[in-house]
């Protein structure tokens, strides 16, 4: 009860947050606990606490530090042979403080709760990298690199909390004694690999470009049969102006590569132990006890991609113009998903790891960048890019669908597209939802009496015929959840010690369900959007024609919680000015006499304008295809100094 | 100068090569990725010593008390759930928010939370049971344990295996008399330990079992359990007697079941074991309180089991009876019920507090003037016990057996009417003025009418009543006639909990016909994904 979007789209707009004669100051209803209900005759639907006393009061933070340490020892052992080993170290601690204040919010059902988090990640990298380059008489260049990396990350954590607080001065950390009941937890997991790999670069005069490449790696989260993969690449380059019969276009065309590259990479995150059968901690009240936790996989082998791709660079007038193009096509294969199991097997999870499907996603990138204007102190660069981007579920396993509330993913289609039923409007004559069947039948879901029945436009009040929605058989796929183009566009214009830059970004293809859309006309005693005021009233205030009747509490049933329906998925495009920026050099001597090397001096907005016909406050504040109650961006305005010493 | 050239480039060789020996060495160190978990049990090694056998034996109560709810634990099947399903399919209580709306509206799709995971939860339950089966049979044949031990966990086992998979029927099956032999659809009874691919390939291909064949396998595992299990003195006094699985408890289900199925005979055998000159007499006695069963729900004299809750291990805030039922009071006892004039005004089980944190022996709990249960008490520790079954209802199933078997329109059984009064006459006011005595009723099928409603006054808010529902489908003098009409979900005003008339207003949910699909739970949606053969024995109409 303590999310903030959760309970801003919900507080009632005629009820004060302060109240003078309330012992905390905070207007608040103690039987039942929740935000108080001042002149209104109800208590707030859906259980709301005070949510400015919840912030005002409860703390939830956690403080990172991380250590990043690169050491290294390089020797030539020869004139073109070089070896270097060197040791990495990525860790971090994060200490982690929770409290619930036990008067009001989601404390007091515990009276009170103070939690501290300990998390400790470490990683080590070493790497042994031989490297052999040698030019042969003066147009063959030679570079064979080598190397033996090995990787280990380890992670522990545990937690103490402690409920029932003795008084609320003690919410600073968890303090001896002063808790009624306490628990603690924790756990520990490691990973690692083991790579060799060997890379040959060969070309000829900068001309022709030929490599090749193979790993050899072994990780811990496969079965001893299955550990280690061989993943081989290659790559061609052609710098085509470099060849005599293009001397005659140089002017035009300065500079063009041709270019065309494979390659197979195995993917390495696919969990610490995902293959092996476990007994995990499973207790009974204060009983200690063990159960089956996850079922194992003995068969569990490499999720490789390969990807191929082909493209040109081409720079025009002397580098004035530039314009490169991409083709790319990823497969992967043997992709490693949680393959579901019937329920009713009681397998943990209801999953197993397994590699069960093919998936592909494949593009066309397209960049350019232009010197519009360079004429002395003045010049004016744009570049932009767009990328057309596709990705289709090529095979699953039993070509079984794997199902959530409002995606789906399916063999043809993009993975985790949104699925739902068709909402087609409301029923003029009595204000019911009315929806699409995949047969092509409308059928109108009966407010009264939570039933749907056959739909007859020449009749509309009839309500003979029942029928149903069914989730098995009438909802449809809508669309991608994933965006299909997107790209930006940049402008920087530099006049003397001037600088002006606007960039954009765009996206769009994509579908989003608008889920923090569909309770902003929840049908509990809690506020709501704008969008209510479009309700269907009677036949002769039909209303928008979209929005159904009112049915106190009825928003299971008339906004169909529990699942997408096209009254609330909308298209996810977008045009965004990103950052807006300006800024001023100062000369440079003047800037010395001072003792430094540079100094600008700079004013940056981001995220100052969007064009959209997305209805909620930003299409890109969905995770996995769904907006729901995402804390929105902000706008930030920056104004700074770089300096240079 | 040559000569320091050449020792210079010598030493520097010489200093690499040692580090180079000894970074090879490091890195090539086949331990990095030959790595093994400390936070879990390989499942090679579960069953391999006494200790772990035991763990293994709560890791099972744990999936009875606690199962998943979309990543968290929650109260299903044992924990809660059963009370929380059960109440709001019913008309006793009235549900206010939209916590268990669907349920209470009969709104429920395939794809409706409660409903998946009840499914779900159940067979997580079954599966652990079946492995314990399995675990602790290898263990005493690799001499771990004593053969006496694993049939003492093996009793454990079967009991949960045996009412879980019972519950299920009640949920997702037609009751046992819709055909006359029974051979309708039931659920598929599950006795396999599913822990590696294979087993997995034969599960997928079981279909449901009819309903008797889930009937008799249940009552099977019982009398199996019943053998195997210790007995209530066995396990000690006190809570253990109550939170762990005896051979009472494996009778008293025993009741239960026969009563569904609608075999008098069988009910009077296993309940008449508690009685005096039985088995098991003297286990069990009835306090003088109707409270105490609840205030002390670990140490009272009549649960025979009971789900034990601890608290830093209990449903947790969103399904703890403590939490739903009192603290949030998201379900208050419906004026149906209230109103009630069988439900005497003075009755111990109307005893009413307004305290809201200390437990007190109090049955009820008014809150601005609506009317909730208060035998679920501790909203800081969420500590009560979850009731699956006690003395009350095993003589209340017999008083209700030796009525059915004696002449419907003959003098009230003299049996039938004890048992009745046994249970009724602690929580009356004054027994002496307002028992019941057999001049108070016509023949023996008034006498049911009484068993019946004081079933549902005993037994509000425990999750008895939805099960009570479908097995009277097939009553021939009270048949209930699919899901009855309720009040409208929401706050009702408090006026409608004024005693003295039988309440006669609104009833917002309609009543939904026997025939009516929706008399039946769905199968899942993510389980007719999974199962093609499931998928084809969906309930018809989902």
């Amino acid at each position: 009860m303590s999310g903030n979007i959760f309970s801003a789209i919900r507080q009632h707009p005629n009820v004060p947050v302060y109240d003078p004669s309330d012992p905390t100051g905070y207007n608040i209803d103690t039987n039942p606990d929740y935000v108080g209900r001042w002149n209104n005759l109800q208590s707030i639907g859906d259980n709301l606490p005070n949510i400015i006393y919840v912030i005002d009061h409860n703390v939830f933070n956690s403080r990172i530090l991380r250590t990043l340490g690169n050491l290294y020892a390089q020797i030539k052992l020869l004139p073109s042979l070089s070896f270097k080993t060197q040791l990495g170290i990525d860790g971090s601690k994060t200490d982690g403080f929770l409290y619930y204040n036990a008067a009001h919010g989601d404390g007091k059902s515990v009276n009170g709760r103070v939690q501290n988090n300990f998390s400790n990640n470490l990683r080590w990298n070493l790497q042994n990298i031989v490297t052999f380059s040698k030019a042969i008489a003066g147009s063959h260049n030679i570079l064979v690199t080598l190397v033996q990396e090995s990787q280990f990350t380890k992670n522990n954590n545990f937690s103490a909390v402690g409920t029932d607080l003795s008084n609320e001065f003690f919410n600073k950390n968890i303090i001896s004694g002063t808790v009624g009941t306490m628990s603690v937890g924790g756990g520990m997991s490691e990973n690692g690999f083991i790579s060799y790999a060997g890379r040959l670069n060969y070309n000829f005069k900068g001309k022709y470009y030929v490599q090749g490449s193979l790993r050899y790696d072994g990780i811990s989260a496969l079965p001893d049969a299955n550990k280690w993969g061989l993943f081989p690449g290659g790559s061609l380059g052609w710098t085509v102006t470099k060849e005599p019969f293009m001397s005659g276009v140089l002017d035009i065309l300065s500079d063009l590569k041709i270019r065309t590259s494979y390659a197979q990479v195995g993917n390495t995150s696919i969990g610490n132990y995902p293959y092996l059968g476990l007994y995990g901690s499973a207790k009974y009240s204060d009983y200690n006890g063990i159960a089956f936790s996850q079922i194992g996989n003995d068969q569990l082998q490499w999720e490789t991609s390969k990807k191929f791709d082909v493209g040109f660079d081409a720079l025009f007038f002397d580098g004035k113009y530039k314009f490169s193009f991409d083709y790319y096509i990823n497969n992967q294969d043997g992709l490693i998903l949680a393959a579901p199991i019937p329920n009713s097997l009681g397998v943990p999870g209801n999953s197993i790891d397994k590699n069960i499907g093919q998936l592909k996603n494949w593009g066309y990138e397209f960049s350019g960048e232009a010197y519009i204007l360079r004429k002395g102190d003045l010049s004016w660069q744009v570049d932009a890019n767009i990328t057309f981007a596709r990705n289709e579920v090529v095979s699953l396993v039993n070509h079984q669908d794997i199902t959530a509330v409002n995606t789906i993913i399916r063999e043809g289609e993009s993975i985790s597209s949104i699925y739902g039923y068709e909402y087609i409007g409301v029923n003029a004559a009595n204000g019911n939802p009315l929806y699409q069947k995949a047969d092509g039948t409308v059928i109108q879901g009966n407010i009264p009496n939570s039933t749907y029945y056959v739909y007859d436009e020449a009749n509309p009040t009839t309500l003979t015929t029942t029928s149903s929605l069914s989730s098995t058989l009438d909802k449809k796929v809508f669309g991608p959840s994933l965006p299909t183009f997107f790209g930006g566009i940049n402008s920087r214009v530099n006049y003397k010690g001037f600088d002006f830059s606007v960039m954009f970004r765009y996206s769009g293809g994509n579908y989003v369900m608008n889920s923090t859309r569909r309770d902003l006309v929840n049908m509990n005693f809690v506020n709501n959007g704008k969008e209510i005021l479009g309700r269907w009233q009677s036949v002769d205030e039909p209303g928008d024609g979209w929005t159904p009747r009112l049915w106190f509490a009825g928003s299971t049933f008339v906004n169909l919680t529990g699942h997408a329906t096209s009254r609330f998925i909308e298209k996810g495009d977008f045009l965004k000015l990103q950052t807006l920026t300006f800024g001023y050099t100062l000369p440079a001597d003047l800037v010395r006499k001072a003792g430094l090397s540079s100094l600008r001096i700079f004013a940056q907005g981001q995220d100052i304008l969007m064009l959209t016909k997305y209805t909620g406050i930003d299409p890109e504040m969905e995770s996995g295809g769904v907006d729901l109650n995402g804390t929105p961006r902000q706008k930030v305005i920056t104004f700074g100094i770089n300096l240079g010493l | 100068m040559k000569k320091m050239k050449k020792y210079t480039i010598q030493g520097r060789k010489l200093f690499i090569i040692p580090v180079l020996i000894f970074t090879l060495i490091i890195s090539s160190c086949e331990d990095v990725i030959d790595l093994k978990p400390y936070s879990s049990i390989d499942e090679n090694s579960a069953f391999s010593t006494a200790s772990l056998v035991q763990l293994s034996v709560m890791g099972m109560y744990q999936a009875a008390q606690r199962g998943d709810y979309n990543g968290n634990l929650r109260g299903y099947p044992w924990g809660s759930a059963f009370v929380q399903q059960g109440d709001n399919r019913g008309e006793d209580v009235v549900n206010i928010f939209t916590f268990y709306q669907l349920t209470y509206t009969n709104t429920y799709d395939p794809t409706t939370a409660n409903n998946v995971w009840w499914w779900s939860d159940s067979y997580r339950l079954i599966n652990r049971t079946n492995i314990v089966l399995k675990g602790v049979q290898t263990a005493a044949d690799n001499g771990i344990i004593t053969q006496a031990v694993a049939d003492q966990y093996k009793g454990e086992a079967l009991l949960f295996r045996a009412i879980t998979h019972f519950e299920l029927l009640i949920h997702f099956a037609r009751p046992y008399k819709h055909t006359a032999d029974a051979s309708h659809q039931g659920v598929p009874y599950r006795e396999t330990a599913y822990t590696n691919q294979t087993a997995l390939d034969e599960g997928i291909a079981q279909g449901r079992n009819t309903v008797a064949e889930c009937y008799q396998k249940v009552l099977a595992d019982l009398d199996q359990a019943e053998q195997y299990l210790p007995t209530r003195t066995d396990r000690g006094a006190g809570k253990p007697g109550i939170v762990r699985a005896t051979k009472q408890a494996a009778a008293a289900f025993k009741t239960r079941v026969y009563l569904h199925k609608y075999d008098w005979a069988n009910v009077i055998t296993e309940a008449s074991k508690f009685l005096a000159g039985g088995v098991y007499a003297g286990s069990y006695s009835l306090p003088a309180d109707p409270g105490t069963t609840f205030l002390n729900c670990y140490t009272n004299s009549e649960s025979i089991f009971s789900i034990e809750n601890s608290g830093t291990n209990n449903p947790g805030v969103n399904a703890a009876l403590a939490s739903q039922y009192k603290r949030r009071i998201l379900v208050c006892i419906s004026p149906i019920i209230w109103r009630d004039p069988a439900w005497l005004t003075d009755d111990k089980r109307r005893s009413t507090t307004t305290e809201t944190t200390t437990p007190t022996i109090h049955m009820i709990y008014n809150s601005a003037g609506r009317i909730y249960t208060n035998k679920y008490k501790d909203v800081t520790n969420y500590t009560d016990g979850s009731p699956l079954i006690r003395y009350a209802e095993v003589l209340l199933n017999l008083s209700e057996a030796y009525c059915r078997t004696a002449t419907p329109a003959a003098a009230p059984d003299a049996n039938a009417l004890a048992y009745l009064n046994m249970v009724r006459d602690r929580s009356l006011a004054t027994p002496a003025s307002q028992a019941y005595t057999a001049a108070d009723f016509a023949d023996n099928v008034a006498l049911l009418g009484a068993i019946l409603k004081e079933r549902r006054i005993e037994f509000v808010m425990e999750g008895r009543r939805w099960p009570d529902i479908h097995r009277l489908q097939f009553c021939p003098y009270y048949p209930t006639n699919g899901i009855p009409a309720k009040l409208s979900n929401g706050l009702p005003a408090a006026s409608n909990f004024t005693l003295g008339t039988p309440y006669t207003g609104a009833l917002g949910v309609t009543a939904i016909p026997y025939s009516d699909y929706r008399f039946l739970w769905p199968i899942p949606r993510v389980e007719t994904d999974a199962n093609p053969t499931l998928a084809a024995q969906q309930n018809p109409g989902w």
